[in-house]
């Protein structure tokens, strides 16, 4: 592999860290209020981010296209975020302020994220707050009506603020309603079940793109001045994971061959608390809150093969591994790490189960010292959620879980301003690379889904539109055209192959190649077959492909063919990326780059970078691009939670 | 917001309202004719009279009467009209899922129930209001003797039977009207409600069977 | 413990919004008891598929019961068997080895069918467009903690919040009326104080819009209660109804 290394810049400003942020906004370009109308913005994905952006832009009097994959809005997979949100209001007065929670995040990410995003990530989570309770959020409250907290993974205070066990759906449901009273004004317009396929570039500009009407099959073209892309994570590469059905790398990567750079493809996090998977049918995976940690205790049995009931295992023949090894975050370590010790005992024999990959999550303590309701209040629908799907009775017995994969930190590289290497394309919330580095804290993601949306991107925009020329271009612009028939190509394709295997066979296949070789460890040999493999099932996948029906009809088989057929090719990138980079750090560990006791052992004379690859047309041979990331006010050092 | 009147809330708040009305009436009306059991004809036709020495006051009292049942009917109309709108397709399997559904026969038959006693009205109106007048002397006062028309109605069988049955389509109706107009008002409260829906039961039973003992005294033993 | 079971899924197909469909019985052998209602349905579509028969569309997306895009009538009750839970949070131990499962979608004139068993949900939205919302801008809003709220008055806005749009509601109503899912919304947002200000114009543009989508009105039956995968109670219809009353005389 041929990497030429070029440097990227990402805008990030200068001088004092706590006034970046205003100083920056001070110094972009505004747009007039007359002028505003006369944009047209496209944001893609209708989540925290997207929701939030597109009523923010609208408010601010700008024509806003709002596309959606589902039928409303409203069902993002935002909506399924359990635990809550950060921010750093130290209303607990537990010294938490905005320094501590940006210190927490870039730690947490292992030191692989701007200083400056991340400083103003935390900065905005105050205003993140106030405004999702202006909108009617139901936070939790205590008795004296104002907000309750609880802790999080990676934290010693308390900062996460949240609505039950569905904070993501409520924060989620306040972003969409601001939405939809832009829709009532006539300056947001919607059009769900439809899907991006491809990003129109003309001269060098975002400037539209082209949908499928998912109802209609027919292929729609769209002008903008600038595209807002909030499409989330491509976790669904795994196939496992507990994205949602429908949630995919479509638009990002169709932005990527267009020319926008990836960044960081291999940081996929593996969240520690999920329900094991069953059997061979099951498509998905189901998280249980990080939240959980607060009051569960992780543990196995300190005998292989122990195959007694838990209820039977006396307390000292119980090992509660995550207190023994982490005395100081106890259960509370952050997920890359939790996710590894939980992997690292189960590949000892000492996992439980049918399949013996699982660990305890026993609340029997809890119960004992706070009683049932305490529980029931805090965590009930997710006590309730995990009896539906297991049969189990979790306040009676402890609960089985695994860790799945549950977000990406990679996406798509932007600067301070949320561009990408493509002018007038704008990457907000997961499906851009921000913010949090090599690992993601709980609680962060709804946190920078929304900063991004309602407090970033309507400043940046605006400097964006008034330091550039955007000339009147329309449907029949021949970029278009091209956009049109290629999209047009490439779902005939699919159609016409008529081989004997389904999506789906061809999904699960990939997602055991990247569970296997690019998941919780990986190693440079694992990685190569990983690679081989790849590119062997990507050659099948386009000779032996089934799709039933047309493409001028609801055709879920059609849609699922074309996101495989990306992930196919971005489950390489994915590979490449976790090859070169030999260090282990965040949810990258490598196993050739480890501490004598099994932690993450990372290289930051060589790797104080971000990865962003360019798309060249050979996929086998992207060019690397490198952000240097420089740290003046933290020192990047060996992360311990011990 | 001029087209407040024809909203499906406000449409309930009318059908809620006069059905509160007409149940009001329904256990005035059957106080009265408990008057029929006492075993004295006069006591009867005395309370009729007294009624209508009102005169006018009794007219508008029986105008009030009737556009309850208009306004009752024009409501409920207008609701079975749009339910059969809002799914021009219907199910081929459809049950309820029980639980705390309130979903019974009483409250899938309120059209019809409804219209029965509509039917009911009229020929109680046309037989008993309408009907022959039989002058007769109680207290040195010449009146209408009604006690004798009830008696001649309900030697009927045939009357007995249908007025009998028309009762329990009055119960079936009211089960789920009681407690269902209450809903419709926005009384809504968790520890009252279910009392209300229960309460329902005794009420629209209670109702019905005191209805139906009238055309069976009369028929046995007057 | 999972068992293998055979199923015979009798399943409504059709083509599109304008060709009438019909039942079609599909049987599934060998599955576990552990599987969801919508695994059985990918199962049985991968067989379609083999076959070079039409796959069955139904809409799903978060699988774990929160995003509302699933939902169909199975026998006959929306969402399914278990109560308090959405199509995909069914599982295949909750029916009986042998049993025939009808799935048909939600019907309502404001729910045309797209197809199979997918239905085009829309409408909900646009009611939400009517006022389902507290206008305030992004930026100005006051701190978080400046306005108390009891701790039993937030329980029970967030009792109404929890609505995830999925329409259920409206496929068990016999009526089709849309009344849990608009009363949800108002009662949410009237239990707030910072619902106050729009209070009567909410309410009155969400009913009208309601009744302009062409949803039956509300008799009272109380399905909705009981199919409703988030067990929201019908004391939100009321509230509905007592806020309209307020608006009425208050406007």
């Amino acid at each position: 592999m041929a990497i030429a290394i070029k440097l990227l810049d990402a805008k990030a400003p200068s001088g004092p860290l706590e006034s970046r942020w205003t100083r920056h906004k001070d110094q972009l370009k505004l747009v007039s209020p007359t002028n505003k109308r006369k944009y047209t913005i496209l944001v893609v994905g209708t989540g925290l981010a997207g929701a939030s952006a597109a009523a923010s832009l609208a408010e601010l009097g700008y024509n806003v296209k709002a596309f959606c994959i589902q039928d409303s809005p409203r069902r993002a997979h935002s909506i399924a975020a359990q635990g809550g949100i950060n921010a750093a209001k130290n209303y607990r007065n537990d010294g938490d302020s905005v320094w501590r929670l940006f210190y927490d995040t870039i730690k947490g990410g292992d030191f692989r994220a701007r200083e400056s995003n991340v400083y103003r990530l935390a900065e905005l989570s105050l205003n993140i707050i106030d405004q999702c309770v202006a909108q009617g959020v139901p936070f939790a409250r205590e008795y004296g009506g104002l907000l309750d907290t609880r802790s999080f993974g990676g934290a010693l205070v308390e900062r996460t603020f949240y609505a039950r066990g569905q904070t993501g759906q409520q924060l989620l449901l306040g972003a969409y309603s601001a939405m939809m009273r832009q829709v009532d004004a006539g300056r947001v317009t919607l059009y769900p079940r439809r899907e991006m396929l491809d990003l129109v570039v003309i001269n060098g500009q975002a400037r539209g793109i082209v949908c499928r009407n998912l109802v209609t099959g027919e292929l729609e073209p769209y002008v903008g001045d600038a595209v807002v892309l909030c499409t989330g994570g491509y976790g669904n590469a795994y196939f496992l994971a507990t994205y949602a059905k429908n949630s995919n790398a479509t638009a990002i990567w169709r932005c990527h061959k267009r020319g926008a750079f990836f960044a960081n493809p291999c940081f996929v996090q593996i969240h520690p608390t999920c329900i094991p998977a069953t059997g061979d049918y099951q498509s998905k995976l189901t998280l249980m809150s990080e939240s959980l940690r607060n009051d569960g205790r992780v543990w196995v049995p300190t005998k292989k093969g122990d195959t007694r009931p838990p209820n039977e295992i006396p307390q000292d023949e119980r090992d509660y591994f995550l207190e023994r090894k982490y005395p100081t975050y106890g259960n509370l370590v952050p997920r890359d790490i939790a996710s590894r010790a939980v992997k690292a005992v189960c590949d000892e024999g000492r996992g439980v189960g049918a399949t013996g990959r699982a660990v305890y999550l026993d609340f029997s303590d809890t119960i004992r010292e706070k009683g049932i309701d305490y529980i029931k209040e805090k965590y009930g629908n997710l006590f309730e959620m995990y009896q539906h799907i297991t049969g189990e009775d979790p306040y009676k017995v402890p609960m089985r879980i695994y860790p799945a994969v549950h977000y990406t930190m990679g996406g798509l590289w932007v600067d301070y301003n949320l561009m990408s290497t493509i002018p007038g394309l704008f990457v907000l919330g997961e499906a851009n690379f921000s913010d949090h580095g090599a690992n993601r804290l709980g609680a962060s993601a709804l946190m920078q889904g929304l900063a991004d949306g309602y407090f970033i991107i309507p400043y940046t925009i605006g400097d964006y539109f008034a330091n550039t020329t955007l000339p009147k271009v329309s449907t029949e612009h021949s970029a278009f055209k091209d956009s049109l028939a290629d999209v047009h190509r490439f779902l005939t394709k699919l159609l016409s192959i008529k081989g004997n295997k389904t999506v789906l066979e061809f999904h699960r296949e990939l997602g055991m190649i990247l569970w296997d070789y690019v998941g919780m460890a990986r190693n440079a040999q694992g990685l190569q077959i990983a690679i081989e493999k790849i590119r062997r099932l990507r050659e099948e996948f386009w000779n032996n492909l089934k799709v039933p029906g047309d493409a001028n009809m609801l055709n879920k088989n059609l849609e699922m063919a074309g996101r495989v057929a990306d992930f196919l090719e971005l489950a390489e990138l994915m590979a490449i990326d976790a090859l070169h980079r030999e260090e282990s750090c965040g949810a990258h560990f490598r196993e050739e780059y480890q501490t004598p006791d099994g932690e993450a052992l990372r290289n930051d004379e060589k790797f104080c970078y971000v990865a962003a690859w360019e798309y060249t047309g050979d996929l086998s041979k992207p060019e690397l691009h490198k952000e240097p990331l420089v740290f003046e006010f933290v020192k990047p050092t060996v992360r311990s939670y011990k | 917001m001029a087209a407040w009147p024809r909203s499906s809330v406000a449409k309930k708040f009318l059908n809620a309202i006069a059905g509160i009305g007409l149940f009001l009436f329904v256990v005035v009306h059957l106080l009265e004719n408990l008057l029929l059991l006492t075993g004295n004809p006069d006591d009867y036709n005395r309370w009729a009279h007294f009624l209508e020495s009102f005169g006018v006051g009794l007219r508008i009292v029986e105008i009030g009467l009737a556009a309850f049942f208009i306004a009752h009917i024009w409501s409920s109309l207008l609701v079975y009209w749009d339910k059969v709108k809002a799914r021009p397709q219907g199910y081929r399997v459809y049950r309820t899922a029980g639980g705390t559904s309130r979903q019974t026969l009483s409250s899938r038959t309120m059209i019809y129930t409804g219209l029965v006693l509509l039917a009911f009205v009229i020929w109680h109106v046309i037989t008993f209001r309408f009907g022959p007048y039989y002058p007769i002397m109680v207290d040195g006062v010449e009146m209408r003797d009604l006690h004798r028309l009830v008696v001649e109605v309900f030697n009927e069988p045939i009357n007995v039977v249908l007025y009998v049955g028309v009762m329990v389509f009055l119960g079936l109706h009211l089960r789920h009207g009681f407690w269902s107009a209450l809903q419709s008002l926005g009384a809504y409260h968790p520890r009252w409600t279910p009392l209300w829906y229960s309460g329902g039961v005794l009420i629209a039973g209670a109702l019905a069977v005191g209805f139906v003992v009238i055309p069976l005294w009369v028929y046995l033993y007057l | 413990m999972a068992k293998k079971m055979t199923l015979h899924l009798r399943i409504w197909r059709q083509p599109n919004p304008h060709t009438p469909g019909k039942f079609v019985t599909y049987t599934i052998r060998d599955v576990s008891s552990d599987m969801s209602l919508l695994d059985l349905l990918d199962v049985l579509n991968e067989e379609l598929i083999k076959k070079g028969e039409q796959p069955v569309e139904f809409d799903n997306d978060c699988r774990e019961g929160i995003c509302g895009m699933c939902g169909f009538l199975v026998n006959g009750v929306a969402h399914g068997p278990k109560r308090g839970r959405t199509a995909c949070q069914q599982y295949l131990r909750d029916f009986k080895d042998g049993e025939t499962i009808t799935l048909e979608p939600f019907r309502a004139k404001a729910f045309p069918v797209i197809k199979d068993l997918v239905v085009d949900r829309s409408a909900l939205d646009r009611i939400m467009a009517a006022g389902g919302y507290i206008s305030v801008n992004t930026g100005s809003a006051p701190d978080a903690n400046s306005i108390p709220i009891p701790k039993d008055i937030a329980e029970q806005a967030f009792d109404a919040a929890a609505c995830i749009g999925c329409g259920a509601c409206v496929a068990a109503c016999p009526n089709a009326s849309a009344s849990l899912f608009v009363g949800a919304k108002i009662a949410h947002l009237a239990l707030l104080p910072q619902g106050q200000p729009e209070r009567i114009r909410r309410v009155l543009r969400m009913v009208e819009q309601m009744d302009k989508e062409g949803f039956g009105d509300c008799s009272n039956h109380g399905e909705c209660e009981a199919v409703c995968p988030k067990n929201i109670s019908i004391k939100h219809i009321a509230i509905m109804r007592r806020e309209y009353l307020r608006a009425l005389f208050c406007s």
